[in-house]
């Protein structure tokens, strides 16, 4: 019987602690952009490797930039 | 006094050289009130992520300020009453 190989995840660095970056601008949208989904959503932890702290601050940063219109609320095209 | 960034969207329609001059008016608010101006960044026209107030651009405006609280309320209270801001956004890029 085949066992389910184990998968061994890669750990991932948080980028803004690698580039010891200590805010995350919202008005910086390129950045931001890698850490939306093609819709628009705001991508998940796991998916973007940040640790907890800069994910926040970058969720924070992009619903900033969203108000600001810089980033869509939703976007339909896939 | 407290430095603050400031952000607006500006309507489209408004001719560029108009720019200036109503930012400028706006503020004046702020240097009447013994605040400083410290940094003026005009992006120009830039397209909007939606559509606000059925428009699909914006002129977009960075302030670098420095100021009183009581002085920032009002500036944002004149600019959301003129009806070519769009939007507008005060944050403290020192606090976070």
């Amino acid at each position: 019987m085949a066992k389910a190989p184990a998968r061994k995840p890669k750990k991932k660095v948080c980028v803004f602690c690698k580039e010891k970056i200590s805010y995350v601008d919202y008005k910086d949208t390129n950045l931001l952009r890698k850490f939306i989904s093609d819709r628009g959503k705001i991508r998940a932890r796991r998916v973007t490797g940040n640790c907890t702290q800069h994910q926040r601050d970058v969720a924070v940063a992009v619903k900033n930039s969203r108000e600001m219109a810089l980033l869509p609320y939703t976007s339909t095209a896939r | 006094m407290r430095s603050y960034e400031l952000m607006v969207i500006l309507d489209a329609d408004l001719e560029e050289r108009a720019v200036t001059p109503l930012l400028e008016q706006f503020l004046n608010v702020i240097r009447n009130d013994g605040g400083k101006v410290e940094k003026i960044d005009t992006w120009g026209r830039r397209r909007l992520s939606y559509e606000i107030k059925k428009k699909s651009e914006g002129i977009y405006a960075v302030v670098d300020l420095a100021a009183e609280p009581a002085t920032v309320k009002e500036l944002d209270r004149q600019m959301n009453l003129n009806e070519s801001v769009l939007r507008t956004k005060v944050l403290r890029p020192d606090q976070r």
